[in-house]
């Protein structure tokens, strides 16, 4: 697809809002198209203007400079990469910013995350508590300010609201069932075997059924981005592959693009195809374990050994050239850490079609059975409109319609030269979802297949390059297992990064569960849970 | 005087063998269970305790015996400790009628099976019992989907032996098996009902066992373990005994109404008796790694649109058939 800016649209805001500021950017390194600087009363009225003009909210976080805040907007557009960001300045002392919660559904976690995290005010929110943080911390652990030491003020006080939580929790719920009415709250998790992680999500049922949930987060946050704010950026990479355990090859390739972008180099060819061959074949391994755990979810437990014993063979495959068979930390800037052992290749040519002939055996076992059929038909329906309006993507996004895949919408590495399909169903639920993923997996062997023939020799490393970024700003996204996962860096041009702020796909997805549960039984909360497919670190970062 | 004090001795060496027979039996099915879900899934299952890692559930039953025994705060205490023992107790009651051969049998009454499921469904106010007095939301939801799932099949259940009672005449164990001493119920009657008469029973003795795919009481995904969730120890020790003798004996009970009990050739009745219940719980192992769970009110519509309707149909099929052929003779 290609890239145009959307002329009208500059027109548009050039003339009726009249930013304060407008800067074009070069789409190649920065991953936008034009920076405005607006007023905050006017971000409102521009948001309205996006949504008509079909963009989607793709990212909204705050940074912080040493006078104010920046709340900094990305919207985006699904059929093409039509990236551009809109900024809009608040004061540093309890600053306050228009909410778009109204307007973009996933605004309504980006804002309360860049509310706990700044402790900008976000005018109008219809639930502002902490998203990430103790429910009742007021620390902000992303102000350059908070130095985080472990006997600091801050941290001490913290723990003490941690406590006043806990009291105030067991008093908005009381713990017998209710007495009055049928209704009552059941807490799915932490500790559950089907919330893939610490995750909890607070129910309101009705006897078996959901009136509504809402999903309670960051059991396991470590803070990521505050982390690689005091890191230089090397010793950024191990903070990218323990992000999504599951795929963490695509978060290598993210920062690695961000990176090469912004420094504008670009990294030999043989390790633009092992690259992208390593994705791949990480992403069929994401896919295959959620393929075990989501019917694990359904209650068939042994499609989650068939699927566990071909992860097993292409984490041999990967072990083989990065040691690592978990959290793949492989890239480095223009180059790898290691080149291909000589026995990968053909490792590699072995698995092919093995596993296109278990994919088969799948098909058989799981797509024709008729209790999966009931199921997962139908279930937890995700509209196309509701999934861009929670800023929904990767095989969800597809499920519902919309072809968006950051490999064809922007395409990167060697993607443009692969012959390889999107699938996308239109249906929505969860049998849509599963279809997708299942197609997903045939369509990275014909890229394994493709990268394997053109393979190049060459150096797999560019040599030494400089240890800062140049000064500005900067969006990469790349496609993740999960979906679309985006990069923002501010760099000051020192050693460290000056602020990075994580998009990642599953925290979006998971948004968007609020609109798919309520109507459901308690079954099919964990069967469209699965379905999403969350790796919960990378949500709680 | 000595009458009755033999009959006392009789009855205590009866129940000390069967109790003797459950543990047993249940150690060797969760063995060959555990051998069986393995070998589907590509593993070798328990190997290293004992030969064939026979003695790995020795060792579990062992660890749980051991166990403390733990109460949740603001559990019903009297209602929580009687739990186990009102699930596992009536299921021993099944033994009693339970013909191993020609008189071989504990006590031949004329009301047969129909004691059994009777009281077998003492098991599920135990299961409900259970669920409540936990304190657990869990396991309250886990009992009640029990006991609305032990109702409804209770009905397919029953209307499907009464083809076997119309054919045989008789509700008594020991006569259904002599009726069936030219073949088995399940070819024999007329126009293929012992067919489907057996498949309803075996559906619904698989939901009232709370096997998978109908396991939804104790769905692990979703309700972590339903009833038994706050259970450990001794105390989920009988729950889980209650569970795999339910399954031995429903798989007894099918292969006497439908598969001709202890008749064979060769060796001796008791072992033919055991075999064919040992192949109806490997098939009904089979099914629960094979399949996904259903959901709770597929399960309803499953009993109550699918199997009652044809449960009827089955029984009347089978009451005309036979009332021509009582004709013709």
């Amino acid at each position: 697809m290609p890239a145009v800016a959307d002329p009208s649209l500059k027109q548009w805001l050039l003339e009726t809002v009249q930013p304060d500021e407008f800067v074009e950017k070069d789409l190649k390194i920065s991953g936008i198209h034009f920076e405005a600087l607006v007023g905050a009363d006017k971000i409102a009225g521009i948001a309205r203007e996006f949504l008509k003009r079909g963009y989607y909210l793709e990212s909204l976080t705050a940074v912080d400079f040493l006078e104010c805040f920046e709340v900094v907007y990305h919207f985006d557009r699904q059929d093409s990469n039509a990236r551009c960001c809109v900024k809009i300045l608040t004061a540093k002392d309890s600053g306050h910013a228009p909410t778009l919660s109204g307007i973009y559904r996933s605004a309504l976690w980006f804002e309360r995350e860049a509310h706990e995290m700044f402790g900008i005010v976000f005018d109008g929110h219809p639930n502002l508590k902490n998203l990430l943080l103790p429910e009742s911390s007021l620390i902000h652990p992303l102000l350059k300010s908070f130095k985080g030491e472990a006997k600091g003020s801050d941290v001490v006080q913290s723990l003490q609201l941690i406590d006043e939580d806990k009291r105030d929790f067991e008093l908005a719920y009381p713990k017998s069932i209710s007495q009055q009415g049928k209704d009552y709250y059941l807490n799915l998790g932490p500790q559950h075997p089907s919330t893939h992680g610490v995750l909890r999500i607070l129910l309101h049922l009705n006897g078996e059924r959901v009136l509504d949930g809402e999903p309670i987060l960051g059991y396991s946050h470590r803070h990521h981005e505050k982390m690689m704010e005091i890191q230089n950026y090397l010793a950024c990479w191990p903070n990218f592959g323990r992000l999504d355990y599951v795929g963490a090859m695509s978060y290598n390739f993210g920062y690695a693009r961000l990176i090469e972008r912004a420094m504008g180099v670009t990294p030999p060819p043989r390790v633009e195809y092992i690259r992208v061959i390593a994705t791949e074949l990480n992403r069929i391994s994401s896919h295959l374990l959620w393929l075990g755990t989501f019917l694990m979810d359904l209650g068939a437990m042994t499609p989650f050994f068939y699927c566990f014993d071909e992860r097993e063979k292409i984490l041999d495959i990967l072990e083989m050239a990065t040691g690592e068979r978990l959290t793949y930390d492989y890239f480095r800037f223009g180059g790898l850490d290691h080149d291909f052992t000589p026995d990968m290749a053909p490792a590699i040519k072995r698995f092919i079609p093995e596993f296109k002939m278990h994919l088969r055996e799948y098909h058989q076992l799981i797509t024709k059975n008729v209790i999966f059929m009931k199921r997962v038909h139908g279930m937890g329906v995700l509209s196309r409109e509701n999934a861009l309006a929670y800023g929904v993507t990767g095989p969800c996004l597809r499920a519902s319609g919309v072809a968006l895949d950051e490999r064809r919408r922007d395409p990167y590495s060697i993607y443009p030269q692969l012959d390889f399909d999107i699938p996308v169903r239109a249906d929505g639920d969860v049998f849509a979802r599963y279809q997708v993923r299942m197609q997903e997996m045939e369509e990275s062997l014909k890229i394994i297949t493709q990268a394997l023939e053109k393979m190049p020799e060459g150096p797999i490393t560019l040599g030494k390059l400089p240890k800062n970024v140049p000064k500005g700003e900067y969006y990469s996204a790349v496609e993740s297992p999960r979906g679309s996962f985006g990069i923002y860096l501010v760099s000051d041009g020192s050693l460290n990064p000056y602020r990075i702020k994580l998009r990642t796909p599953s925290f979006s997805n998971l948004n968007s569960l609020i609109d798919m549960i309520p109507g459901c039984f308690v079954s099919d909360v964990v069967a469209v849970l699965g379905s999403i497919d969350i790796v919960l670190p990378e949500i709680d970062r | 005087m000595t009458a009755i004090f033999f009959e006392a001795i009789k009855i205590f060496l009866y129940c000390i063998a069967v109790i003797l027979f459950i543990s047993v039996n249940t150690l060797f099915l969760v063995w060959m269970e555990r051998k069986l879900a393995g070998r589907i899934q590509m593993r070798p299952g328990p190997l290293y305790v004992g030969p064939m890692g026979l003695l790995q559930t020795v060792a579990d039953a062992i660890k749980l015996l051991s166990k403390e025994l733990v109460y949740p705060s603001e559990a019903n205490k009297f209602l929580y400790l009687s739990a186990p023992v009102l699930v596992f107790a009536p299921i021993l009651s099944a033994f009693l009628i339970l013909p191993l051969g020609e008189g071989r049998i504990i006590r031949d009454l004329n009301i047969g099976f129909l004691l059994v499921f009777a009281l077998a469904n003492i098991t599920f106010i135990g299961i409900f019992v259970a669920g409540w007095s936990s304190n657990n939301k869990y396991a309250l939801l886990g009992s009640m989907r029990a006991v609305a799932q032990n109702i409804s099949y209770e009905i397919p259940l029953m209307l499907s032996t009464m083809g076997v009672v119309l054919a045989a005449g008789t509700l008594s164990t020991t006569q259904i098996v002599s009726a069936q001493d030219k073949g088995w119920f399940l070819f024999t009657l007329p126009m293929g009902t012992g067919l489907l008469g057996f498949m309803i029973f075996f559906c619904s003795s698989l939901a009232e066992a709370n096997r998978a795919p109908f396991d939804i009481p104790e769905a692990e995904s979703e309700l972590v373990a339903g009833f038994h969730t706050e259970y450990s120890g001794i105390r989920f020790a009988l729950f889980f005994l209650g569970e795999y003798t339910a399954i031995f004996v429903s798989s007894a009970i099918a292969s006497t109404l439908f598969l001709g009990g202890w008749h064979g050739p060769w060796i001796p009745g008791p072992f033919w008796l055991i075999l064919k219940t040992y192949a109806i719980v490997m098939v009904v192992m089979w099914i629960r790694w094979t399949f996904p769970r259903l959901r709770s009110d597929q399960l309803m519509n499953f009993a109550w649109k699918v199997l009652i309707p044809f449960g009827i149909l089955n029984l009347l099929l089978t009451a005309i058939f036979i009332y021509f052929e009582d004709l013709l003779r």
